[in-house]
C-alpha cells in the first residue's frame, strides 16, 4: 500500500506534468488554484494537529508524536510571532516551543475550534526562485478550570507558505512536482 | 506502510470530530469575511480583483477590475471612525481612482509605496524605539523587502546643532597651520557637529548598522506596522491595521491627502521620514 504522502505526491506530479509552461516564472491561474489546495491541505493538517495537541484528553506520548508530525510541515527555523489585545508587542517562539506551551496550559478542559474561513494571498517570487504566500485562518480557543475559571480568545493566524518546484524519480522517470512547506506564523489576538 | 503514513491515515480516520470542530457562529464569521485580512487583500479589493469571499478574479472573469465592484469595495476600505478624512475628500479620491478613461490601480511591484515599522531595540541593555522604513527591491529571481531608512530618537541628540548662532568654528586660515586647531575642535564631543558642513544630513541607517555590528544594539520586538502609498497620481494615503470589534476592521486607509505637486510630495515624504520637525 502506498502511503498517503507518496500517493498525493504522485497525483500532484502528474498534474504538474500536464503543463510545460509551469517552468516559467509565471504561475497560471489553474496552477495557482492547485497550489492553493495543497497549501490548504497542509494548513488543515496543522489545524488538526493543534486541536489534538491542545486537547487535555490527549495522552502526553501521543501529543509528542503529533508534535513531531506537525513540525514536519514546517521549513527549518520557523517561528510563531504572538501578540495579544493587551500588548501589541510580538513574542517569538520556535514552533516546537509553541506546541509545548499549548500542552502546558493550566486548564482542565480546552476547546480549540476553527472558523470555516480562510484567505489565501497571491504568490510572490523570492530572490532564490521559490514562491511565498500567506494563508490566513482564525481559531477560537476556550479553556476552563475545575474552579470555574474560564478564558476564551479568537486568534488570527497568518501562515507563511513556501512553494517550490522539486524533482523526484518514479520508476526511472524524473517527474517534477510543486511542494509546499509552512513557514513563520504570525498569531494575533483579534476582537473582530 | 511507513509509520508516518500510517499515523497520518489514523489521525484522519479516527478524528472525524476534528473536521467538525468548526465555529458555528455566522455573525462572527461575517465580520471576519468583511475584515481586510491581509495587505494583499487591500490591493485586490482596491483593484476589484476578488469576490466577497476572497476568491481571486482573473482577467478572463467578467467582474475583474470592474468599476462597479471597485466602487463597492472602496467604500469599506477607509477607517470609518476617522473623522479627519471628510466625505468630500473621499469622494474626490474615488472619482480620481475610478475614472473610466484612466482608472488608477495599485501595483504590488509598482514602487512608490513603503512600510513604516515601529520596533523596539535594546541599546546597551536599555529598550529604545527604532522606526524602520522598508521597501521592495528586485533581487535575482524575485523581490525582497529591504531597509531604506531608519529613524531612532536616541540618535537625535548627537546631531543637534544650532546654525542660527555664531558658534564654534575653524577660522578661514586654519589651513595655513595644517589645521592644528582641530585638536581644540575635538576636545568637547558635544560641539563637534558645529564643525560640519551646513548641508549635512545625519543618516540614522548608517549609525544603526554600526551599532548593530558593534553588538551594542539588539532587536527586541515589533510594535506596529503601517504603509504609505504614493502610487495614485496626485494622492497620498496611509494604510494601517485596525484590530477592533465590528465590520470596519483589518487593513484600512487611515489618512488621505491630496498632493498638488512634486514639492508637496517631497515635503510630505520628508515629514514621514522624520526629516522635518513636527512628527
Amino acid at each position: 500500500m502506498v502511503n498517503n504522502k507518496c500517493l498525493f505526491t504522485l497525483l500532484f506530479s502528474l498534474f504538474a506534468l500536464g503543463n510545460v509552461l509551469a517552468q516559467s516564472a509565471e504561475i497560471s491561474p489553474e496552477r495557482k488554484q492547485a497550489i492553493d489546495s495543497l497549501a490548504l491541505e497542509k494548513v488543515r493538517d496543522l489545524s488538526k494537529y493543534i486541536s489534538i495537541i491542545g486537547n487535555k484528553n490527549t495522552p502526553f506520548s501521543e501529543a509528542n508524536r503529533v508534535m513531531d508530525r506537525a513540525e514536519e510541515l514546517f521549513a527549518p527555523e520557523s517561528e510563531m510571532g504572538v501578540s495579544s489585545l493587551s500588548s501589541k508587542e510580538v513574542n517569538y517562539y520556535i514552533v516546537r516551543k509553541y506546541f509545548e506551551r499549548l500542552i502546558a496550559l493550566n486548564y482542565d478542559r480546552v476547546s480549540i475550534q476553527w472558523y470555516d474561513i480562510h484567505y489565501i494571498s497571491d504568490l510572490e517570487r523570492q530572490p532564490d526562485g521559490r514562491y511565498v504566500g500567506v494563508v490566513t485562518i482564525y481559531q477560537r480557543f476556550e479553556g476552563e478550570s475545575d474552579d470555574g475559571m474560564k478564558y476564551k480568545d479568537t486568534t488570527k493566524k497568518d501562515i507563511t507558505i513556501y512553494v517550490e518546484r522539486k524533482k523526484t524519480q518514479i520508476a526511472g522517470r524524473i517527474v517534477e512536482f510543486w511542494d509546499v512547506m509552512l513557514g513563520d506564523i504570525r498569531v494575533t489576538e483579534t476582537s473582530a | 506502510m511507513k509509520p508516518a503514513g500510517l499515523f497520518v491515515l489514523l489521525v484522519t480516520l479516527l478524528s472525524p470530530h476534528l473536521h467538525a470542530q468548526l465555529v458555528d457562529d455566522m455573525e462572527d464569521e461575517s465580520r471576519l469575511y468583511a475584515q481586510t485580512k491581509q495587505v494583499n487583500q487591500f490591493f485586490r479589493r482596491f483593484n476589484g480583483e476578488e469576490d466577497e469571499k476572497g476568491e481571486r478574479y482573473y482577467p478572463r472573469d467578467r467582474l475583474y477590475q470592474s468599476v462597479k465592484l471597485r466602487k463597492k469595495y472602496l467604500g469599506i476600505l477607509f477607517d470609518a471612525e476617522n473623522t479627519g478624512i471628510n466625505n468630500d475628500l473621499k469622494n474626490e479620491f474615488a472619482r480620481a481612482v475610478l475614472d473610466k478613461a484612466e482608472p488608477s490601480l495599485l501595483n504590488f511591484h509598482g514602487g512608490n509605496w513603503f512600510s513604516e515599522v515601529h520596533t523596539t531595540f535594546a541599546m546597551n541593555g536599555k529598550h529604545q524605539p527604532v522606526v524602520l522604513f522598508m521597501e521592495l527591491e528586485k533581487d535575482h529571481q524575485g523581490t525582497k523587502w529591504v531597509i531604506s531608512k531608519v529613524f531612532a530618537g536616541m540618535f537625535e541628540p548627537y546631531f543637534i546643532r544650532d546654525t542660527t548662532k555664531v558658534g564654534k568654528f575653524l577660522h578661514p586660515l586654519s589651513h595655513e597651520l595644517d589645521f592644528m586647531n582641530l585638536r581644540k575642535a575635538f576636545i568637547n564631543p558635544d560641539s563637534v557637529s558645529q564643525f560640519t558642513v551646513k548641508r549635512f544630513q545625519p543618516d540614522h541607517l548608517s549609525v544603526f548598522l554600526y551599532e548593530l555590528k558593534k553588538g551594542n544594539l539588539k532587536f527586541k520586538t515589533i510594535q506596529e506596522v503601517k504603509f504609505h502609498f504614493f502610487q495614485i497620481d496626485g494622492w497620498y494615503f496611509e494604510l494601517s491595521e485596525f484590530n477592533r470589534p465590528g465590520y470596519n476592521t483589518g487593513w484600512l486607509i487611515s489618512n488621505l491627502v491630496k498632493v498638488n505637486n512634486d514639492k508637496e510630495k517631497d515635503l510630505l515624504k520628508k515629514y514621514l521620514y522624520y526629516e522635518v520637525s513636527g512628527r
